[in-house]
């Protein structure tokens, strides 16, 4: 697993727009201790053995 | 004020049937109450008075024709206000919904219509359901009716749904459950929640925060309650395809029994021993009173929950934010900030992600399967804390420091994760004077032995019939 890296404002703003938001900014640097949070916290679901494990949503239903 | 506010859904239900007392009389006390309290506790964003009275009319004229609809015939209930219901405003807590009036019934909301039961209003909640603190910059904070001092929160996001219950001005409600939010609030309320298994209940017309974590369920002041609500409003739906065609028992029915020889296990690691002392101290005293009772006690570990924060974050997070990427580039400014925030947060998740967190929830599903299989239940905290005051940032739990938000939902979040049925209920007080809950985990699609135990343990114990007196 790589050591999460800091991200640059920069890119933040790449990817909102490829999601299609344009935030100023002002609106991004205010979220992006949010986001590097929360990416690392994904970082983790990289450690899990799911190799083979199908995806689940729902119980299935008779 | 009217003794009337302080009866369960199924006594009032019973009187009225038998004629003791009258709908319009039930829903005039709760209207009365509303009026008296509500400017304080902020518990609704809409009362329906002219249509709560109309309404116990008409079930009025059917009980004197003879014509009795069910259990819950002219029993007062109000919805948390993301129920679509039909020429009544559904917001969402929100200002961009806060004109949006549907044109029809969510699925659950006609159900209840049709077993007989009338609405009083509809009841606050954290905007768009996203956050476990039950906080509204538009409507105002709802309040926690245990302390009448200071202003603590309700637990969310189903917050209204918790201080209208918990402080008589319904005897009912539905609430959501994404992350905890039935169970939080009944926790902090002290009041009984159900989050029923995926895919038990429809969620059709009911405003999704994500759809594959959103459960719906009943709030109310016992687990017969919740029986009622929940037998009225089981079953499968085509407008909800996520619904179970498995056949709906007498939930009602199957409660009243003795809870000897059931096989109980205490969620030890990342449930119990990470609560506060007094939550820890309730939750092992709740456990023993069932011992004593007849049911065999033992202490299981689940060790995959270390993953449910951040795989269902992912899922949350996505989920949320198809749902309102429209707004988020349109009305931005209307959210409230916090939901603001966590919403642009999530535009950051990738879909590698997001599939990965649905593999991981496979996992988690499967440990839970295996603790249920040599058990009919399981036994944890709600919440590890009682409420929290507004602005209160940071908590010590057991096995460390958190920030409120977190510890509000760790022990919740685990089975939105695996979608097993949870019902959180009143197990004492802090010295303080707040309530305390547990949460009874069950198998899939076995709400009746989550009730039963439930409705067992409130027999014993007398802390669902304790009331607060809001100021």
């Amino acid at each position: 697993m790589l050591a999460p890296m800091e991200i640059p404002v920069e890119t933040l703003r790449r990817l909102a727009r490829l999601g299609g938001f344009a935030w100023t900014d002002a609106e991004l640097e205010a979220i992006r201790p949010g986001v590097q949070r929360l990416l690392e916290t994904l970082e983790r679901l990289e450690t899990l053995p799911l190799d083979g494990v199908e995806p689940t949503t729902q119980y299935r239903l008779l | 004020m009217s003794d009337l506010v302080w009866l369960s859904m199924a006594e009032l239900g019973h009187m009225i049937s038998t004629k003791e007392i009258s709908p319009l009389e039930v829903v005039r006390a709760h209207l009365d109450r509303i009026a008296a309290l509500d400017g304080g506790l902020r518990a609704f964003i809409t009362v329906c008075a002219d249509g709560a009275l109309q309404a116990a009319r008409a079930a009025e004229t059917d009980l004197m024709a003879g014509k009795v609809a069910g259990p819950l015939h002219g029993v007062p209930w109000a919805p948390k206000d993301l129920y679509a219901t039909k020429g009544i405003r559904t917001t969402g807590g929100s200002k961009i919904l806060a004109e949006s009036i549907p044109s029809e019934d969510a699925t659950v909301v006609s159900r209840l219509s049709r077993a007989g039961a009338v609405v009083l209003g509809k009841l606050n909640m954290h905007e768009f359901a996203y956050g476990p603190e039950g906080l509204n910059a538009h409507y105002g904070d709802a309040r926690n009716p245990w302390d009448r001092n200071a202003h603590r929160i309700a637990g969310g996001s189903s917050s209204g749904s918790g201080v209208a219950v918990a402080a008589g001005l319904a005897p009912g409600s539905l609430g959501s459950d994404t992350g905890g939010s039935i169970r939080i609030p009944a926790s902090l309320c002290g009041i009984t929640g159900l989050k029923p298994t995926y895919g038990r209940v429809s969620r059709a017309g009911v405003l999704p925060l994500s759809w594959s974590m959103d459960h719906v369920g009943p709030m109310t002041r016992t687990a017969r309650d919740c029986a009622l609500i929940l037998g009225a409003i089981a079953g499968y739906d085509p407008a909800d395809p996520t619904t179970s065609v498995l056949p709906v028992p007498d939930y009602a029915a199957a409660l009243g029994g003795e809870v000897r020889g059931l096989r109980v296990g205490l969620l030890r690691a990342h449930f119990t021993d990470v609560a506060a002392p007094e939550v820890r101290a309730a939750i092992e005293a709740a456990a023993r009173r069932l011992e004593l009772a007849g049911a065999v006690v033992d202490e299981v570990n689940l060790t995959q929950v270390i993953h449910v924060a951040a795989a269902s974050s992912a899922i949350v997070a996505s989920e949320a934010v198809a749902y309102h990427a429209g707004w988020m580039r349109a009305r931005a400014q209307d959210y409230q900030p916090d939901v603001r925030e966590r919403l642009r947060i999530g535009a950051f998740v990738s879909g590698a992600h997001y599939v990965r967190a649905q593999q991981a929830r496979a996992l988690v599903r499967r440990e839970v399967d295996d603790a249920l299989a040599k058990r009919d239940v399981l036994l944890a905290p709600a919440t590890p804390i009682a409420a929290p005051a507004v602005g209160e940032r940071d908590t010590t739990l057991g096995d460390g420091p958190s920030d409120v938000r977190s510890a509000l939902i760790r022990l919740t979040r685990p089975f939105n994760f695996s979608g097993h049925p949870c019902c959180a209920a009143p197990c004492g007080f802090t010295a303080g004077g707040l309530p305390i809950g547990l949460q009874v985990v069950g198998r899939p699609f076995d709400e009746a032995t989550v009730l039963r135990v439930v409705d067992a343990y409130q027999r014993l114990t007398d802390w669902h019939t304790r009331r607060p007196e809001p100021a």
